[in-house]
């Protein structure tokens, strides 16, 4: 609370509100996502950021292979940054180990941290391929297989992060583990080389969301990728979406630092 | 001093250590530890810093495994059955600094007790127990650090569970706030809640804890009640006196029953093993000595004196 003099007069309390103040959470979920609205500047930047890249991407004649490339990376960072951060974060000041002794499963606990963060990053995510989407109108179905991709890489970069928080204790070491872990899975998927026909890279591409989300913001900007259709980013962005959940669950007891 | 445990509920112990041991690669740690608390009673783990309360502390709370001996709540083995009906404080206040603190104690009423609905009433006199509720809609990022203490102590006493395991709780209480702690502390041992807190505030221990747990360097040396720890002290009395010119330490030193006799920068510290005629003699040994007593205060011993007698150093580290 910050007391501020009036000129000549009686001191002026400046009172802070917490956001909704009617609104009383009862899940973690909930509780996080006060702790956003909060942070109104942070939140408005961070909405904000991802346009600032985005947008000359597609109003300019980027080639469609490259500004898919960046708004693939973009998106994944997006996604992956944040999370990590926080939960370390959370670790160091003790807010884990509070958490870490409530009767709650580890799994819930590790689902409902991804999905807070994953529920900003989505209104983040989504401001960027609406506008990719609204610029270009794609065929219905190319459109919301790419948004629904946006999500699933979203959610397994919440995911990568939750899981590098498992095993760093410093925010610092954690983004230098997104850098170590997300830049040769980004190259495997072939963002800045293309998919080979075939061979084991060929697979491993197959096997990570961010190829599929490459191929269908390609698709979305007017290139030719070698395959993708949108049967198959729906197929994979549901895959990547049960992944990330899953991986969340299990993570839930190492992240917390519950050892029973 | 408290009126002491109420009488036990029948069926199994609340908590049960059975050579608990959890030692760190560097050798610090906790254990081997026998521990057993009953329905309720308030149980006080006091040592110096470093001596394993916390360890302990998170053991007992089922966040750390220990690496030895067993633990049981209830008879139960298994940590995730018994969360449900334990409230733990552990040093660090922690709260979503962003949220208001009726906000953060809605999520931990709902969560940690075995109600989900709190109306915004209930939730209301809960901070006001605390002296919160003018600040209830106000950020936790805006509390002082004694306001975080209470907001953390109003989220682990509110879903009212059957342990409570608390570190520290008087670290950033004033006096009222701490009073407040002891009332409600024994408020829940009446209702049959067993109680362990790890504290070093002697006062606090002696008048809300039935039981005391000596700990040094991990290991429990001492477990026994309260009045039974002060009482084998004996008459031991501490006078700190200041006289004119230079104290006569010789003949002090010779009083019957003095234990130590020591210079302080302005005065004297003198411990004795009687109470019976100490002052009197003191002021006679003055006179004796052409000096006149300038300053008198006379201290009981409490528990930190029984640590020290027992164990051989001091409980602040």
């Amino acid at each position: 609370m910050a007391g501020l003099v009036r000129a000549g007069g009686r001191p002026r309390v400046r009172r802070t509100r917490a956001p909704l103040p009617r609104w009383l959470p009862r899940r973690l979920v909930g509780l996080e996502l006060l702790a956003t609205l909060a942070r109104r500047r942070a939140l408005v930047i961070k909405l904000a950021f991802p346009l600032g890249l985005a947008l000359p991407l597609v109003a300019t004649s980027a080639p469609p292979f490259f500004a898919a490339m960046l708004l693939t990376v973009l998106v994944t960072l997006i996604g992956a940054v944040g999370t990590g951060v926080t939960v370390v974060r959370a670790r160091g000041g003790g807010w884990l180990a509070r958490l870490a002794v409530l009767p709650m499963a580890p799994a819930r606990i590790g689902v409902e941290l991804l999905l807070a963060s994953f529920a900003v990053d989505a209104v983040q995510g989504s401001i960027v391929v609406g506008l990719v989407l609204a610029w270009r109108q794609p065929a219905p179905l190319i459109g919301l297989t790419c948004w629904l991709l946006v999500l699933a890489v979203l959610a397994i970069a919440n995911a990568l992060g939750l899981a590098l928080a498992a095993v760093t204790d410093h925010p610092g070491e954690t983004m230098l583990g997104l850098a170590v872990l997300l830049a040769p899975l980004l190259f495997l998927a072939g963002l800045f080389t293309g998919i080979p026909a075939a061979g084991p890279r060929a697979w491993i591409a197959l096997a990570l969301p961010f190829s599929y989300l490459d191929e269908a913001f390609q698709l979305v900007l007017g290139g030719n990728p070698p395959a993708g259709d949108p049967t198959s980013f729906a197929l994979a962005a549901a895959t990547t979406a049960v992944v990330a959940v899953g991986v969340a669950a299990l993570l839930g007891r190492a992240v917390l630092g519950r050892e029973r | 001093m408290n009126p002491g445990p109420a009488p036990p509920a029948p069926g199994p112990v609340p908590l049960e250590a059975m050579g608990l041991c959890r030692r760190f690669r560097n050798g610090r740690g906790a254990g081997p530890v026998d521990l057993a608390v009953t329905a309720g009673e308030v149980v006080a783990l006091l040592g110096p810093n470093g001596s394993g309360k916390s360890t302990l502390l998170r053991c007992l709370a089922t966040l750390t495994r220990p690496t030895a001996g067993k633990v049981r709540w209830w008879g139960e083995a298994r940590p995730a059955r018994v969360r449900a009906r334990l409230g733990v404080a552990f040093e660090l206040s922690a709260h979503v600094e962003e949220a208001s603190g009726i906000q953060n104690l809605a999520f931990f009423a709902a969560r940690q007790g075995r109600r989900r609905d709190h109306p915004r009433a209930e939730l209301e006199a809960i901070l006001a127990g605390q002296d919160l509720l003018a600040v209830a809609d106000d950020p936790v990022a805006t509390y002082s650090f004694g306001m975080r203490r209470r907001l953390l102590l109003a989220e682990t006493l509110c879903p009212d569970p059957d342990l409570l395991l608390l570190d520290e709780p008087t670290v950033g209480l004033d006096v009222t706030a701490a009073q407040r702690l002891t009332l409600a502390l024994r408020a829940s041992a009446a209702r049959g809640t067993a109680v362990v807190l790890a504290s070093n505030d002697t006062a606090f221990v002696e008048r809300t804890c039935d039981r005391v747990g000596f700990l040094d360097q991990g290991r429990l040396v001492r477990d026994a009640a309260v009045a039974t720890l002060l009482r084998e002290l004996g008459p031991l009395r501490e006078l700190r006196l200041r006289c004119s010119g230079e104290p006569p330490m010789d003949r002090l030193r010779r009083l019957p029953g003095v234990a130590t006799c020591a210079r302080t920068r302005d005065g004297v510290v003198l411990t004795a093993r009687r109470r019976d005629g100490l002052v009197a003699d003191v002021v006679r040994a003055l006179g004796d000595a052409d000096r006149v007593l300038q300053d008198l205060q006379i201290r009981d011993p409490d528990l930190a004196d029984c640590f020290l007698e027992l164990v051989g150093r001091p409980l602040e580290a």
